[in-house]
């Protein structure tokens, strides 16, 4: 995971998608061809830290290197500019957790790579009061 | 030109602790070879999605064919994630529908419990978006526990409901021979099994196990040598959606498995009310409910209440699942499509027993890969 991760930190730091310069749609994640107008010409662009969820589960059969954090909610986050973000749901109450809560988008630690690797940092969210 | 399934084999699905990823290919394949004796297939399809993973193991398709004395014919491996045997026969079916070769083996095989138990769902979510999905944590269940909520609250499906279809799948297998768990289940118990991806239970998800079906497709130049028991293959249709689910407009709609099942309908010249028994795609409850509803079956949130109220039973308006379905026949993944095939072809061909659909005249069986990102169908008819 380690060089894929690198290829696209900024992706992951920074929640950086892209938008189509003719018709002005947003993606996350990035497109290689407008979904909207079907242009080319696409520039990278930072979304939106704030959404709501639009759906979500409680997670008890975590991948292998987040068995430490089961259970895990991930969600389905809506992004005020309407691009759609799956991602964990931490350091909130569980029952603050539901569907159209307002979610916002944290840097945190998200995997490390094997025993002795490198970790890698990502978005998760955090639900906004 | 015509094409035909004119043989079929398979183990049961099982933990086949014992057997090798090539044991259970060789085995199902020599059976449907035996069935079809005349027949020397063209060439070899393979459907797998993960043999690396669990097998260590590469090239099917020149292993399967080697091993079944078919070394030298063209041979290859298909991957479609879970529709990879259904994506496998579907390109077989286009080449000798086309006439491009006249006979093929087509083999699905997987070995899931090759691979060690706490690294099947990180294997499982290969067929999601690596950068964006297995990343962050959200297996396979996780999307499909996602699905289930947003269904659930969408459309105001219950639990119930949505728990009628692994009943259903249950009530089916236990007369299957080749099903992996031929017990009857309640709705109860699917309300009480262990939580997996909240709303979802272990009893909405098909289970883990081995597993080979197979194959051999004629058309009209083969088709002469066979014995009989020949199967029409009356259309067959591969389509895509947007890779990820949470990249449509609309989840709770199924783009691909509406488009393959309406054009391979379509090729048959068959309408839908024309269907006998229908093999449908469940590996979890809820991606039964939403095919059942691509393919026009049920209306919009309505695919569970229809199951409830029987509508799918076995021998009734429309037979869903005659074999167990993925909850209880079992999801051995790239095998599962060519069970469904292989599972029409009993049904048209009389050969159900305990399980047959009485007169059936036409079937078709819907395999998907993710959640509706590949959906492949197929229509069979009892051959003229």
């Amino acid at each position: 995971m380690g060089i894929q991760h690198w290829r696209i930190r900024d992706r992951y730091y920074r929640l950086m998608g892209n938008r189509c310069e003719k018709c002005g749609a947003e993606f996350f994640p990035p497109v290689y061809r407008c979904k909207k107008c079907g242009s080319e010409k696409l520039v990278d662009a930072d979304m939106p830290r704030t959404g709501k969820i639009l759906t979500y589960t409680q997670l008890h059969e975590p991948l292998p290197g987040f068995e430490d954090q089961s259970p895990m909610f991930i969600a389905l986050v809506e992004l005020e500019n309407g691009t759609r973000v799956v991602g964990q749901v931490v350091d909130s109450p569980d029952d603050s957790v539901r569907t159209g809560a307002k979610a916002k988008a944290v840097f945190r630690r998200v995997q490390v790579d094997g025993d002795s690797g490198q970790i890698l940092y990502g978005y998760k969210f955090v639900i906004a009061s | 030109m015509k094409a035909y399934v004119s043989s079929v084999g398979f183990t049961a699905v099982a933990d086949h602790w014992g057997k090798s990823l090539l044991d259970i290919a060789y085995e199902a394949s020599t059976a449907a070879l035996k069935g079809s004796p005349r027949v020397k297939p063209q060439q070899v399809f393979v459907g797998n999605m993960f043999s690396a993973a669990g097998a260590g193991q590469e090239q099917l398709g020149a292993l399967v064919a080697d091993a079944v004395g078919l070394a030298g014919v063209p041979a290859v491996k298909v991957e479609s994630a879970c529709a990879s045997g259904a994506a496998a026969f579907n390109l077989a079916y286009s080449l000798v529908k086309g006439g491009v070769i006249d006979s093929a083996l087509v083999v699905g095989v997987e070995k899931m419990r090759d691979v060690e138990p706490d690294d099947i769902t990180r294997v499982l979510t290969l067929a999601e978006s690596s950068e964006y999905t297995q990343f962050v944590g959200a297996s396979f269940a996780a999307l499909n526990g996602m699905l289930a909520r947003h269904y659930m609250e969408q459309l105001d499906v219950t639990r119930d409901e949505l728990s009628s279809l692994p009943v259903l799948d249950h009530a089916n297998a236990v007369s299957a021979e080749h099903a992996q768990f031929r017990k009857a289940i309640t709705p109860e118990a699917v309300a009480r099994s262990g939580m997996v991806a909240d709303p979802l239970r272990l009893f909405d998800c098909s289970p883990v196990g081995d597993g080979a079906a197979a194959a051999v497709i004629v058309n009209d130049k083969a088709a002469g040598t066979t014995k009989g028991g020949l199967v029409e293959v009356l259309g067959g249709r591969i389509a895509t959606s947007e890779f990820s689910m949470y990249g449509r407009d609309d989840m709770l709609r199924f783009r691909a498995t509406e488009d393959s099942f309406r054009e391979a309908m379509q090729q048959a010249g068959l309408a839908q009310s024309k269907l006998d028994f229908l093999e449908i795609h469940d590996s979890f409850s809820v991606m039964g409910a939403l095919s059942l509803e691509a393919m026009g079956l049920s209306k919009r949130g309505q695919g569970g209440m229809d199951a409830k109220q029987g509508k799918f039973d076995l021998n009734s308006e429309l037979s869903v699942n005659t074999f167990g379905g993925l909850k209880a026949r079992g999801n051995p993944i790239g095998a599962t499509g060519v069970y469904q095939i292989a599972e029409a072809y009993l049904q048209l061909t009389g050969r159900a027993g305990a399980n047959q659909v009485k007169g059936a005249e036409f079937g078709a069986t819907q395999s998907v890969g993710g959640i509706d990102t590949t959906s492949a169908v197929h229509v069979f008819g009892r051959a003229a």
